[in-house]
C-alpha cells in the first residue's frame, strides 16, 4: 500500500493525465452512445441553453438570409398546396405533421457531427423525428432533453437515409463520407434506373422517418460497380449544411403502427 | 500579472473566441482552424504538470459543453499538454533546462516547428477521440494537412501580434 502511494506521488502527474483521459473518454462514450442517458441528457440542456444564448448574436446577422429561405419554401408550399399529390389519399394527407425550430448548436467539422435545435420533449419532439431544412433534409432526432433536441445531422458517417431518384422508384441509400460537407454519396441504386448529371434525389418514404420526395441533391457524379449491379453516385446536398437557421421536425402520426407492422414476423 | 491571472486570462479570451466565431466558420467552404489549441501550447513547462493539467481539462471540458461533444476536446487538451513535455526532450538544445522552458523565450524559428507539430497531432486527436476509428482519421489526412496550414497562418499572425521574444 505505501509502495502504490509513493509511486503514485511520484508519478502523479502521469496518474493525473490517466484519470483525466479516462473521465473525457467517458464523457465521449456516454455522447455517442444511442441510449437516453443522465449525464448526456444534462450535457444536452447545458449546451442548448449556452447555445440558445449565443445564437442570439448570430442568428442577428443572419437573419435577412433566413428570410430569404423561409420565403423559398413558403413558395414551393403554396404550389404544393395548390396542386397537392397528398390529395388523392386522405391517408398520406394528414400523415405528417411539421413542427418549427431553430437550431442553436450546429457540427460540420467531425465525423459523427450532430445538430442541437430549441424544441424538445415538452414540444412533442421524440427520437427518430426526421429533421428539414428549407432547402431539403438536414438530420434525425437521436436524443432528448425537456426543452432541447439533439439530432444526428446528414454529416454524419452512422446515418444512413433511404433515398429515390425523382419521379422513380428506385431507392438506394445516402450517407455521408466524412469528406465535404456538400458531397454525399448514394450507394446501391439499381443499374436499371436511368440516371443522368444533374438528375434530382429526393427522400424515398420507405424509412417513415421522411416524407416522399422532400428534396436533397442533385447528381455530380456516378458510376457503375463491379460486379453488382449497382450505381455509386455522388451528390450535391441542396442544404448548405454549415448554415442551418430554421427548420421544420417532421412528426409522422403512423409511425408506430408501421414500425410495429415491420417489427411483427 | 501573474502565470496564474495571465494563463486564465488568456484561456477565457480563446474559449470565447473558439464558441463564438471559430465553432461557425468555414475557411474555403471546409475548413475550420483549430485556435482553441494556441493557450494549450502557450502553457509554460516549467510550472506544476498538475496545473497545466487541470486547466486544460477545464479549457477542453468547456468547449466540449458547448459543442455537444462528450469529451472530445477536453481529451485532446490533456493529451497535447502532456505530449509537449515529450517533445521538447526530444528537440532541445542541450544548452537548454526543459523545466525553464517558456514560449516567449524561444524564438520563433524554433516555434513555429513546435505550433506546426501540435496543430496537426491535435487534429488527428480530435478527430480519433470523435470517432474512434482509425481508418477514418487516415481519410482525412489531406483535411488535416491543409487544415494544419490554415491553423498555422493564424497561430503565427496572433503570435506576431501578441508574444514578444524575450531573449535569454
Amino acid at each position: 500500500m505505501i509502495k502504490l502511494i509513493r509511486f503514485l506521488t511520484a508519478k502523479k502527474s502521469f496518474v493525473l493525465f490517466i484519470l483525466l483521459e479516462i473521465t473525457s473518454i467517458i464523457l465521449i462514450i456516454n455522447t455517442h452512445n444511442y441510449a437516453q442517458t443522465k449525464t448526456h441528457s444534462l450535457q444536452t440542456t447545458i449546451s442548448g441553453i449556452i447555445n440558445s444564448k449565443l445564437s442570439v448574436i448570430e442568428n442577428h446577422f443572419k437573419l435577412k438570409e433566413y428570410n430569404k429561405q423561409l420565403l423559398k419554401q413558403n413558395a414551393e408550399l403554396l404550389n404544393k398546396w395548390v396542386q397537392p399529390e397528398t390529395q388523392k389519399s386522405p391517408l398520406l394527407k394528414e400523415q405528417y405533421g411539421f413542427i418549427p425550430a431553430f437550431v442553436i448548436s450546429n457540427q460540420y467539422q467531425f465525423s459523427h457531427n450532430t445538430i442541437l435545435i430549441n424544441k424538445g420533449r415538452i414540444d412533442g419532439i421524440q427520437p427518430d423525428m426526421g429533421i428539414i431544412a428549407p432547402n431539403g433534409i438536414a438530420g434525425i432526432v437521436q436524443k432528448t432533453s425537456k426543452h432541447f433536441a439533439k439530432a444526428l445531422s446528414i454529416l454524419n458517417t452512422v446515418t444512413k437515409i433511404n433515398v429515390a431518384l425523382k419521379n422513380s422508384n428506385y431507392t438506394g441509400f445516402m450517407r455521408w463520407e466524412g469528406q465535404d460537407p456538400n458531397i454525399f454519396s448514394v450507394i446501391d441504386m439499381p443499374v436499371n434506373a436511368q440516371i443522368k448529371v444533374g438528375d434530382t434525389i429526393v427522400t424515398s418514404g420507405v424509412s417513415n422517418i421522411f416524407p416522399k420526395n422532400i428534396p436533397i441533391g442533385k447528381i455530380i457524379d456516378f458510376n457503375t460497380v463491379s460486379g453488382r449491379k449497382s450505381y455509386n453516385i455522388k451528390i450535391q446536398s441542396f442544404t448548405d449544411m454549415s448554415n442551418l437557421g430554421p427548420v421544420y421536425i417532421i412528426k409522422n402520426i403512423y409511425k408506430k403502427e408501421a414500425d410495429s407492422l415491420m417489427q411483427d414476423k | 500579472m501573474n502565470y496564474n491571472t495571465k494563463h486564465i486570462v488568456l484561456i477565457t479570451v480563446f474559449y470565447l473566441l473558439q464558441i463564438i466565431w471559430f465553432n461557425h466558420i468555414l475557411l474555403f467552404g471546409k475548413y475550420m482552424p483549430v485556435v482553441f489549441l494556441l493557450p494549450v501550447l502557450w502553457l509554460p513547462l516549467e510550472k506544476n504538470e498538475v496545473t497545466n493539467l487541470l486547466l486544460a481539462f477545464i479549457y477542453g471540458i468547456s468547449i466540449d459543453l458547448v459543442s455537444n461533444t462528450g469529451g472530445v476536446f477536453a481529451a485532446t487538451s490533456v493529451t497535447i499538454v502532456y505530449l509537449r513535455k515529450i517533445y521538447f526532450f526530444m528537440v532541445k538544445n542541450p544548452m537548454q533546462d526543459i523545466e525553464k522552458f517558456q514560449i516567449n523565450k524561444i524564438g520563433f524559428v524554433q516555434r513555429a516547428p513546435y505550433y506546426l507539430t501540435f496543430i496537426f497531432l491535435g487534429q488527428i486527436f480530435v478527430f480519433l477521440f470523435e470517432s474512434f476509428h482509425f481508418p477514418l482519421v487516415w481519410h482525412k489526412l489531406p483535411y488535416i494537412l491543409v487544415n494544419t496550414l490554415i491553423t498555422f497562418i493564424f497561430f503565427t499572425l496572433i503570435d506576431l501580434l501578441f508574444l514578444s521574444t524575450d531573449k535569454q
